[in-house]
């Protein structure tokens, strides 16, 4: 199977460029074995990852036209030849690693943790099973960045747009019954920015390896505060 | 509601008008098919009726703020420099005060009439 | 260029739950305090731990914390240190409000309480009934755990290093430790921090295994600084294979599994575990399950067409128990092994999980640098978490009972570092001849030339350790591991590195990152080649029996010439009776 591999070490490259690489498809192999198996052929490759099942979240890169996680993507699903980027509308530290700082910026501008005013008791705030299930497709964000870096709308405005990991999370603590900041949190995504620039292109959605929707959780916000509102 | 008016006012109003101005042609069409008015004083006595100029007030209102925000939408999307943004904003904003005056001044007239 | 130095009251190496529990008690102390990690934080490998955490909350069943400390002592194989296991029984309880408190996502009951699972190794009453103790949110209760702390932290402001990798503890003449020093991994700039207490919370080292169930960050770092650092590691021979690893991949399929009503079956269909453990079948502990799985496949009852593994059978639940319960597990079952549990049984095989041994600590969290049992604490140096050893797992941990160690033992060692500050207000002077030493050991990868590369190195370490430390050990086979080993230690020499840039360059920290792994698995394999007995995770066919008169004891291994000694169990817990040794039958 072919790889067109991208490519570039600011020390020595003056241009990014792109490199291709052969590597012999065995059953069961996952774009990262393949990445992994470049590696062997160049050390001088690139790239982060590490749990190897979806759960950290670290190798997110773009695979031909669309964000995947390398790990979980497999190559039967791939079409040869198989076009490897990084993320992107993100600066490129080197190869695949891409800045996520503004990634993460955002995430924190939605104040990401429980807020309860009530004191705490002694033993676990209540919750019944429903209102936990109002968690479900939220909390499970890992954080990976293929959504966002998905996402014309935070490509045009990356530093004001939180784009739709953030808004996912900061669904997430809208949704939760122990959470008592809702008010707070609707007065934060305030403006014609924060929120707002999310048009429904939901290529969030698409790129989602988690097959999460950041995209319904932006219109459950919407229609929170639509409600309050009135 | 002004807390959040920038944002959710702005969405809000795009969508309440895009409603309004789809019911409104819906009616407009019909009303066009069924009984087209075959001259000038037929047209203008159509718009003289008060519901009907009303209508249309409201109908052209929804539209210019229609395409306000979603004209700022789209400025603020993809033109970023503060000052040519506010400078593109004011002069549509212009264009469309004028289109206002244009359309009010047009149903007045026929109302007189 | 000079060095860059920064100084904090704390260093924190590691930003998984252990590292970041203590993070959150030290800043909410308004302590300055950074956390390195070689990964953003979120990527640490807590996230991926999937059944729960340990508590006696008594939410489904009755218990109390007593019992879970009997567990704990029973499922050690009683090599456990009584004290620290009750200590962090009792613990557990306010550990996991404090979590919920925090927001973790547990999945409830109708009553509006936290679930509780059962789990392998529970019982009620002292080895009674079986007991659901495991608090879980899914199947994701590690990720739920670690992104509710990373928040937490967020908002207490902790100042992070992202993406900075620790390469040498700086010690002093005395043997106190000084701070580290840590590479900036984007742009492959050295920087020492200096601090006036370290903790090292760096995880485990399940990378030294071929096939484990381990990130490729478990590179065993902090346990590797700590020997070159001429402390010692303990227990290091007892390393958990897990019996439900993705067969010839070793992806995790959590206990949880099992404990929802999963069962393992052979080739002929045939329920092997109530043969083994006729009380507790397959929720019997891991080191048992996984050696009967491994005992069905070499008597030739396995699956497939090398019958190579046995089959996890899920299909009988419920596709609505599956979807609420273990969502995770039915996505990984699909991607990684290609079968849908709801409707086939998944293949499975034991699987490299998590080392018992580590940094020798007290129930304080502090490090304890000699073999006398009554011996003092390294002032100002701790670890918490999987690299170290409390020891709270002895000779086996019980599934759930992770999680439980490196929260409450962070914590408690954040509690502690913030006593040690109050009354150790200034930095040590820095030795300049420590810090000369490590940026040495760095520069020796900026030799060029012919030699091998770091993962051809790595495959053949790896393969040895599997080959000659797994699941069962014989003498023969691994007095020829250690003496492979050491011979992949010498070829440490020849190994040569391609990439001398110095941003983001993955091939000089996996080089850093084989010297640990070395260093460790040797610790493991030359531990486990003098245990003459079986006990816990360390079975030896050709010693098939604990011997309790001779070996109820820690071993404690240095790198200076393979060193080992050992030092006694503390077998009084302390407030109730201790648990004498009794015969383990599940």
């Amino acid at each position: 199977m072919k790889f067109s591999v991208y490519r570039y070490n600011p020390e020595t490259d003056s241009e990014p460029y792109m490199q291709m690489f052969e590597i012999e498809q065995r059953q069961g192999m996952m774009l990262r074995d393949a990445l992994l198996a470049i590696q062997e052929q160049d050390e001088s490759f690139t790239f982060r990852h590490s749990c190897g099942e979806g759960v950290c979240g670290s190798d997110g890169v773009n695979v031909n036209g669309s964000n995947k996680l390398a790990c979980i993507a497999p190559l039967t699903e791939l079409k040869d030849p198989v076009e490897v980027r990084p993320f992107p509308g993100r600066p490129v530290i080197r190869d695949l690693v891409v800045d996520m700082s503004q990634f993460y910026a955002q995430y924190n501008q939605v104040d990401p943790w429980l807020q309860r005013k009530e004191p705490l008791p002694e033993q676990e705030i209540l919750q019944t099973p429903e209102e936990r299930d109002q968690l479900d497709g939220l909390y499970e964000c890992i954080m990976c960045g293929c959504c966002s870096t998905a996402c014309p709308s935070f490509w045009w405005n990356p530093d004001k747009f939180l784009g739709p990991q953030a808004l996912l999370s900061a669904c997430r603590f809208l949704a939760d019954s122990r959470d008592q900041a809702g008010e707070e949190r609707l007065d934060k995504l305030e403006g014609p920015y924060k929120l707002f620039r999310c048009h429904t292109i939901m290529s969030c959605v698409e790129a989602c390896p988690k097959g999460l929707n950041p995209t319904k959780a932006i219109g459950h916000i919407k229609a929170i505060m639509l409600k309050e509102a009135i | 509601m002004s807390r959040r008016a920038s944002g959710l006012r702005a969405w809000f109003l795009q969508r309440a008008t895009a409603i309004y101005l789809i019911l409104f042609l819906l009616y407009l069409l019909q009303h066009l098919i069924f009984n087209p008015p075959d001259s000038f004083a037929a047209w203008q006595g159509w718009v003289a009726q008060p519901l009907v100029g009303l209508g249309l007030l409201l109908c052209f209102a929804s539209l210019l703020l229609h395409a306000w925000v979603g004209f700022r939408d789209v400025l603020i999307d993809y033109v970023h420099p503060t000052a040519i943004r506010v400078s593109i904003l004011t002069l549509f904003g212009f264009a469309l005060i004028g289109c206002a005056l244009w359309v009010m001044q047009t149903i007045f007239l026929a109302t007189v009439a | 260029m000079a060095l860059e130095k920064q100084r904090f009251d704390t260093l924190i190496l590691g930003a998984g739950g252990a590292g970041l529990n203590a993070a959150l008690q030290l800043a909410n102390a308004n302590l300055k305090v950074a956390v390195v990690s070689k990964v953003f934080p979120t990527r640490s490998h807590t996230v991926a731990a999937q059944g729960g955490v340990n508590a006696a909350l008594a939410n489904v069943l009755p218990d109390n914390w007593h019992w879970h400390m009997f567990d704990t002592v029973k499922g050690s194989d009683y090599l456990g240190d009584q004290d620290a296991i009750e200590y962090m029984c009792r613990e557990a309880i306010p550990t996991v409000y404090e979590l919920e408190h925090n927001g973790v996502p547990f999945s409830r009951l109708a009553n509006g309480k936290i679930y509780q699972r059962a789990f392998g190794g529970q019982s009620q009453d002292f080895g009674g009934e079986q007991a659901a103790r495991t608090c879980a949110a899914a199947d994701r209760t590690g990720h739920a755990i670690l992104h509710t702390l990373y928040q937490q932290n967020i908002r207490a402001k902790t100042h992070f290093y992202d993406e900075y990798f620790a390469v040498d503890l700086i010690k002093d003449d005395a043997g106190m430790i000084l701070g580290a020093l840590v590479l900036n991994i984007a742009t492959g700039e050295p920087l020492l921090i200096e601090s006036k207490t370290t903790l090292l919370a760096t995880g485990g080292c399940g990378q030294v295994f071929r096939t484990t169930s381990n990130a490729h960050i478990n590179t065993g770092d902090g346990m590797a600084m700590v020997l070159r650092a001429d402390l010692p590691l303990m227990d290091m021979e007892f390393f958990q294979f897990h019996p439900t690893g993705i067969a010839g991949k070793g992806m995790l399929i959590t206990e949880g599994v099992r404990g929802e009503g999963g069962y393992l079956i052979n080739k002929d269909g045939d329920r092997f575990m109530e043969k083994y453990a006729p009380n507790a079948k397959d929720l019997a502990s891991r080191d048992v399950v996984a050696r009967s799985i491994v005992t069905e496949v070499r008597d030739g009852h396995g699956c497939g067409p090398e019958a190579d593994h046995v089959m996890l059978k899920v299909n009988h639940l419920s596709e609505d128990v599956i979807a609420k319960r273990l969502p995770g597990i039915r996505e990984s079952a699909k991607i990684f092994a290609g079968v849908d549990p709801v409707k086939d049984p998944i293949p499975v095989f034991p699987t490299a999980h998590y080392v018992m041994g580590g940094i020798p600590t007290d129930r304080f969290g502090r490090v304890m640098p000699t073999a006398d049992d009554d011996g003092e604490h390294l002032p100002g140096l701790y670890a918490a978490g999987e690299c170290a050893c409390a020891s709270v797992h002895g000779a086996n941990r019980l599934g759930g009972n992770s999680l439980l160690d490196i929260l409450v033992f962070g914590r408690l060692a954040g509690h502690n570092i913030i006593d040690y500050v109050k009354e150790n207000k200034a930095h040590r002077p820095l030795n300049e001849a420590s810090v000369e030493a490590s940026m040495a050991r760095l520069g020796r990868w900026d030799a060029k030339g012919d030699g091998m590369t770091v993962s051809q190195l790595r495959n053949e370490f790896r393969k040895t350790m599997e080959d000659h430390a797994g699941v069962f050990r014989v003498e023969d086979m691994m007095a020829e591991g250690v003496e492979k080993i050491k011979q992949v230690r010498e070829k440490l020499n020849d190994v040569r590195l391609t990439d001398h840039t110095r941003t983001f360059n993955t091939n000089r920290t996996e080089a850093l990152e084989l010297e640990n792994l070395i260093d460790v698995g040797l610790a493991i394999a030359v531990s486990a080649l003098h245990r003459k007995e079986s006990r816990g995770a360390h079975s030896r066919p050709d010693y098939p029996k604990r011997d309790d008169a001779e070996w109820m004891k820690h071993t404690l291994y240095w790198r200076e010439s393979d060193k080992l000694d050992y030092k006694g169990v503390r077998v009084q817990p302390l407030t109730v009776e201790s648990f004498p040794p009794k015969e383990r039958v599940y």
